[in-house]
């Protein structure tokens, strides 16, 4: 599974409140909830209006952090973004991603990845070309057994075809 | 075979192979809940992926009512029917808002043994690794798909030790002692890591005490946290359930992913300041912040010896004037507890409000809750920003400390009076 598209940068600690506003938990329709992902974060306004089908988010630590809202995973899927590497993920933010179908990969050296860079990704390998700097980097790819999930569309999915 | 901590074992017993931290696993599951907040989405997820199927067993599914309850709102209402409705339909057990606190429902009721691994709607389920069990709190998906099935994956997680030693001062206890400790590895320290309590202070804690501490590996970003059963606790287990009562041991020799040892013989009262568990002080560094009010419960602090300690410090006392107390029983064992005692009485005197059971004030959707520029001492386990109402500051503390201040309207440390 490679992936390639333009870097949107976030820092650290990037909340779920921020991912996804709770004032639309009500929110049940999926591309409705796509229109507000990134909303409560320092670039919601211009992330929202100018994300591309296939764009990246790159992020610092602790992503994802706060409440057990799957909204967050949906929304960022939903508007497009194809992947999100981050320094860390918080738990249950993690485990959404996964039961969704949202690639995620770590990447500790995230500041080698610039905001508006090219990159390339292979989801399953983890290797990060970085066609605006010539750069490659190694991540931390998503173990076996969630990516197994992740291909059979998620977790009800996959459980629904294992016997 | 390698030694193996707490959380290896279980994973290793309910995944039917050896595992060790970092692996990815199948592991069964001994108990699926959800609450009246979150249930309502993992019930849609449920019915439009799967429709009609049965639950895995319906003995070991259950939904418990403790947010908002009794429903606060026409919304809340139709929620908590939707839960009713789907109970009726798959005939899986339900604990109605006359019940309380989901987690405390469970151990009161023997649902819970060491060894389970027990999966909830509520970021707080880990605090039945009071009792050695693994609780986890899950997202829609996951609790859906562990409905369904009766299993989940899990990375098996790196565990953290915790050594405690040392006798409490007079009015310093758990709380003081995991504030401390939070302060220390701060809100991200245990991130996919577990975490097991020791040392000879903790194995003096009652049950109350272990849940408040296990309750709040959750603020530090961690899986779960275990004590390791004592006699008193298995006898707890035991006096509630028919079935066998096993604990679960580290084995001797494990190496963990890191070692932290504290004393507590000269641990004053601490207190975690606006807006974050771990911005934790001493209380005597903002004694003197005037409150408007002052929560004791919630799913850390709401057990009966809680509300016993409250009492024995405000009896025969008033509030100060101005001042709002509210106490809530984590459970109507508790309440009713506290009614035959006489604490109710005693608080009810002392000028407190004593609504309910249920996790009260955890979040804005109970009634409560404060307006802008309003500060609160809360027993509880969260601080963050807005949680309560817009604009208002919350601190955190244990029910002594929020007694005291109670007293006095501002916050005071407990030794002072």
């Amino acid at each position: 599974m490679i992936i390639k598209g333009r870097v949107w940068k976030f820092g650290d600690d990037i909340d779920t409140d921020q991912i996804y506003p709770g004032k639309y938990l009500p929110l049940t329709d999926k591309q409705e909830m796509a229109r507000h992902a990134m909303e409560g974060t320092n670039r919601g306004d211009e992330f929202i209006s100018s994300v591309k089908n296939g764009d990246i988010i790159v992020a610092g630590s602790n992503f994802g952090c706060g409440s057990s809202r799957e909204h967050a995973p949906v929304a960022i899927k939903g508007i497009g973004v194809s992947v999100v590497i981050a320094e860390s993920f918080a738990r249950i933010f993690h485990r959404n991603c996964v039961n969704t179908g949202l690639p995620i990969l770590v990447l500790p050296e995230t500041e080698r990845v610039r905001d508006g860079d090219i990159i390339e990704v292979d989801v399953v390998k983890g290797t990060i070309k970085n066609e605006t700097t010539t750069e490659e980097l190694q991540a931390v790819t998503l173990s076996k057994l969630e990516l197994q999930i992740m291909r059979a569309g998620g977790l009800l999915a996959y459980l629904k075809s294992a016997h | 075979m390698t030694p193996m901590t707490i959380i290896e074992k279980i994973f290793t017993r309910a995944s039917h192979m050896d595992v060790k931290p970092g692996d990815y696993i199948w592991a069964d599951l001994s108990l699926v809940a959800m609450r009246d907040f979150g249930g309502p989405n993992v019930i849609q997820e449920y019915e439009s992926n799967l429709g009609a199927a049965s639950v895995f067993d319906r003995r070991r599914v259950a939904i418990t009512f403790d947010l908002h309850v009794p429903a606060r709102s026409e919304k809340v209402a139709v929620n908590q029917k939707m839960l009713r409705d789907f109970a009726n339909r798959q005939g899986v057990m339900l604990f109605d808002v006359n019940t309380g606190v989901g987690q405390h429902i469970l151990l009161e009721n023997g649902m819970v043994r060491p060894w389970d691994i027990i999966v909830g709607t509520d970021s707080h389920m880990n605090l039945l690794g009071a009792v050695g069990a693994a609780g986890f709190g899950m997202g829609t998906t996951d609790i859906a798909g562990a409905m369904f099935k009766g299993k989940l994956w899990f990375r098996v997680p790196e565990t953290i030790k915790v050594t405690v030693s040392g006798n409490f001062k007079t009015h310093v206890g758990a709380k003081d002692l995991i504030l401390h400790i939070l302060k220390d590895l701060t809100t991200s320290g245990a991130l996919n890591r577990a975490i097991e309590f020791t040392g000879q202070t903790i194995r003096a804690m009652d049950l109350a005490e272990r849940i408040t501490l296990c309750s709040m590996v959750t603020e530090m970003s961690g899986d779960v946290g275990f004590v390791v059963p004592d006699q008193h606790i298995i006898d707890f287990i035991k006096s509630r359930t028919d079935g066998p009562v096993e604990p679960v041991y580290p084995d001797k020799n494990v190496v963990y992913a890191s070692n932290h040892e504290y004393t507590v013989d000269d641990l004053t009262p601490q207190i975690a300041c606006p807006h974050s568990p771990d911005n934790v002080k001493e209380v005597a560094a903002v004694a003197g912040t005037k409150v408007d009010q002052v929560f004791i419960g919630s799913c850390t602090n709401g057990r009966y010896e809680d509300l016993e300690v409250v009492a024995r410090f405000l009896k025969g006392k008033r509030i100060k004037a101005g001042v709002r107390l509210i106490i809530v029983p984590a459970t109507m064992e508790v309440a009713k507890a506290a009614v035959e005692s006489g604490l109710h009485e005693l608080f009810l005197a002392s000028g407190a409000v004593v609504t309910n059971p249920g996790c009260a004030l955890c979040t804005t959707g109970h009634p409560g809750i404060l307006a802008p520029g309003e500060v609160m001492l809360s027993t509880s386990n969260r601080n963050f920003v807005g949680k309560l109402g817009k604009g208002a500051e919350v601190y955190l503390a244990s029910p002594i400390t929020a007694a005291a201040t109670a007293l006095t309207g501002e916050i005071t440390d407990p030794r002072s009076i």
